[in-house]
């Protein structure tokens, strides 16, 4: 019995040994990238539009860019709740072209299964996460979150986000955006994803010399440097989402940290807080449940897209009114 | 005359991470010793460059001089081993009064190393400062222990050593071994190539050229009336740029 007890720590030391090696490895991806190691390419995995999402229209007066949660080994979303709230979204939002065949979670676009050593490994994660076991399928969940403290770490997020910039700014290339005209862009993103939108963000609007803002729906982020340089952050939250709470291993998301970047955009008035009402943060009940409704009626997947198609309006109209200082400011239930 | 059994390369290092004082009282009387204590240096020695790896990325190393100054940093490691066991021998038999011969104390001292095999660790993002301390704390307690087993040395007498050699080492460092280390790092510059003229404080403000995108996408890229294409960013090299907050 003891031995059987010994024979399991040992099993569970050298699994959370194989964990911390891997995780301290993960930088190299993006240094070596950094370094030009790997080359310049951004690569391209352009999904077809359905008519709704990734369609430029003849009137567009904005875009939207959706970086989706940790689950995804590339920029095809296999989440069915994601692909609802994007159609969800794309009704609402009609003149907002919606791109989301981007993957975030890589500098330079290349999703998983296409990497040159692991894509073997990855394929086969992919299919323990579909199939079973679920367990070994949270891999890719793992590997993905060690890119978000990647962006998070001062030491490699300038790198990271740089390179994801170019990413996004390439994903709009490809959608006929162009950068004279100015059109703001919206950085959509959930979960862990709003950290990696939040550091991209000022490198984008370098790139694209327009608004950029970004909509945080239920997002995990921390005080990063470039808050202060976006335009403004819509944080959507729900009353029984557990996991934003995470944002709080950044000491700088503490109301004590006064002088950090998060306060300080607090204090400038560049951050919104929208309490969605009594939503969790994934499965059922969550910001993408098509089934749980509000006390209306509503669908929460409804409600999310219309509060996130709401934020964009009241961003663009601030944004034409004659205070542009005014871009911004608290949106409330009511305004929505 | 009778050795104690050295046991394997694994379980020495991991009983010296356990701070098993028996292990550097084995390690220094085994003929194989010294050496096993060398080979934990200069690994100790590879993890730590690997850990401080971030500058030569920033500064775009190409992959073979990567490796070379690498091996190099680790090497340079072994003479400041050499220096901090014959500081802690001299102490140990000049001030507190024991007999043990250098290599012997040597060998305690460089599996006191140990710890520091894990330096890469650092690299962990989010979560590597966390690991720089932790490691400090945890080599800081592997050289007492060495020294208190190494030297047959009451506990006080092992902390008092070891403060006095990390004092002497700091001491050397900032006067009479500055040329050496100037040399040293000279001849790192060399082995990368290129000027490591970025450091880790430069990182936020140092632009990657993005070549990528002015190839793929020069008309959408050039400005509405004439001026400076965004493409004049240098192909190679960096475009530098002040953070907008300073």
């Amino acid at each position: 019995m003891v031995d059987t007890l010994l024979n399991v720590l040992w099993f569970l030391g050298i699994f959370f040994v194989g964990i911390l090696i891997w995780a301290a490895l993960s930088p190299f991806e993006t240094m070596g990238w950094w370094a030009g190691w790997f080359g310049d390419t951004i690569y391209e995995e352009p999904v077809p539009s359905d008519g709704l999402l990734r369609r430029v229209h003849s009137d567009t007066t904005s875009y939207v860019l959706f970086l989706s949660g940790v689950g995804r080994t590339s920029s095809e979303t296999l989440s069915h709740r994601e692909r609802v709230f994007l159609e969800h979204l794309a009704h609402v939002a009609a003149k907002t072209v919606i791109i989301d065949d981007v993957f975030p979670y890589s500098v330079n676009n290349l999703s998983l299964t296409a990497q040159p050593i692991f894509a073997r490994f990855w394929r086969r994660a992919l299919q323990w996460k579909q199939h079973g076991p679920r367990f070994a399928g949270n891999l890719i969940n793992l590997r993905n979150i060690f890119q978000i403290l990647i962006s998070i770490d001062k030491r490699y997020g300038p790198m990271y986000n740089q390179g994801v910039a170019e990413v996004l700014f390439h994903g709009l290339l490809r959608y006929d955006y162009r950068p004279e005209c100015e059109m703001p862009v919206f950085l959509v993103a959930s979960s862990g994803a709003a950290q990696i939108a939040v550091g991209a963000a000022p490198y984008l609007k370098e790139l694209v010399n327009a608004p950029v803002y970004v909509v945080s729906v239920g997002g995990v982020f921390g005080s990063d440097p470039g808050l202060l340089d976006i335009d403004h952050i819509y944080h959507l939250y729900g009353s029984k989402d557990a996991a934003v709470r995470w944002s709080n291993l950044d000491a700088g998301r503490w109301p004590i940290s006064a002088s950090s970047t998060w306060n300080r955009a607090k204090r400038q008035g560049k951050v919104s807080e929208v309490c969605l009402g009594a939503m969790c943060h994934s499965g059922r009940g969550s910001y993408l449940d098509f089934r749980a409704k509000t006390a209306t009626g509503q669908p929460y997947v409804e409600k999310t897209a219309q509060t996130v198609s709401a934020v964009i309006d009241k961003a663009i109209a601030l944004r034409t009114s004659l205070e542009p200082s005014t871009v911004g400011g608290e949106i409330t239930e009511a305004q929505i | 005359m009778f050795f104690a059994e050295l046991p394997s390369f694994g379980q020495t290092i991991l009983q010296a991470l356990s701070l098993e004082p028996s292990i550097y009282a084995t390690v220094q009387r085994h003929p194989s010793g010294f050496w096993v204590a060398l080979a934990v240096v200069f690994l100790a020695g590879l993890s730590e460059a690997l850990g401080q790896s971030v500058v030569l990325f920033i500064n775009q190393i190409r992959p073979k001089r990567f490796a070379i100054t690498l091996l190099i940093s680790a090497t340079s490691h072994l003479f400041g081993y050499a220096l901090w066991a014959f500081i802690v021998w001299f102490i140990g038999v000049r001030i507190f009064g024991h007999s043990q011969s250098f290599l012997m104390t040597a060998s305690a001292v460089g599996l006191a190393y140990a710890p520091r095999l894990a330096a890469f660790f650092v690299l962990t993002p989010f979560l590597g400062n966390g690991f720089s301390l932790l490691l400090s704390l945890w080599s800081l307690l592997a050289i007492v222990v060495a020294v208190s087993a190494g030297l047959d040395m009451p506990m006080w007498q092992a902390v008092a050593t070891s403060g006095l050699g990390w004092f002497a080492v700091q001491t050397w460092q900032r006067t009479l071994g500055r040329p050496i280390y100037a040399m040293r790092n000279r001849i790192e510059k060399r082995a990368a190539g290129r000027p490591l003229q970025f450091t880790l404080k430069d990182v936020a403000r140092i632009r990657r050229p993005h070549s990528a995108l002015w190839t793929q996408w020069p008309e959408q890229l050039e400005p509405p009336s004439g001026g400076k294409a965004r493409g004049a960013i240098p192909p190679s090299g960096y475009a530098r740029k002040e953070t907008p907050n300073g």
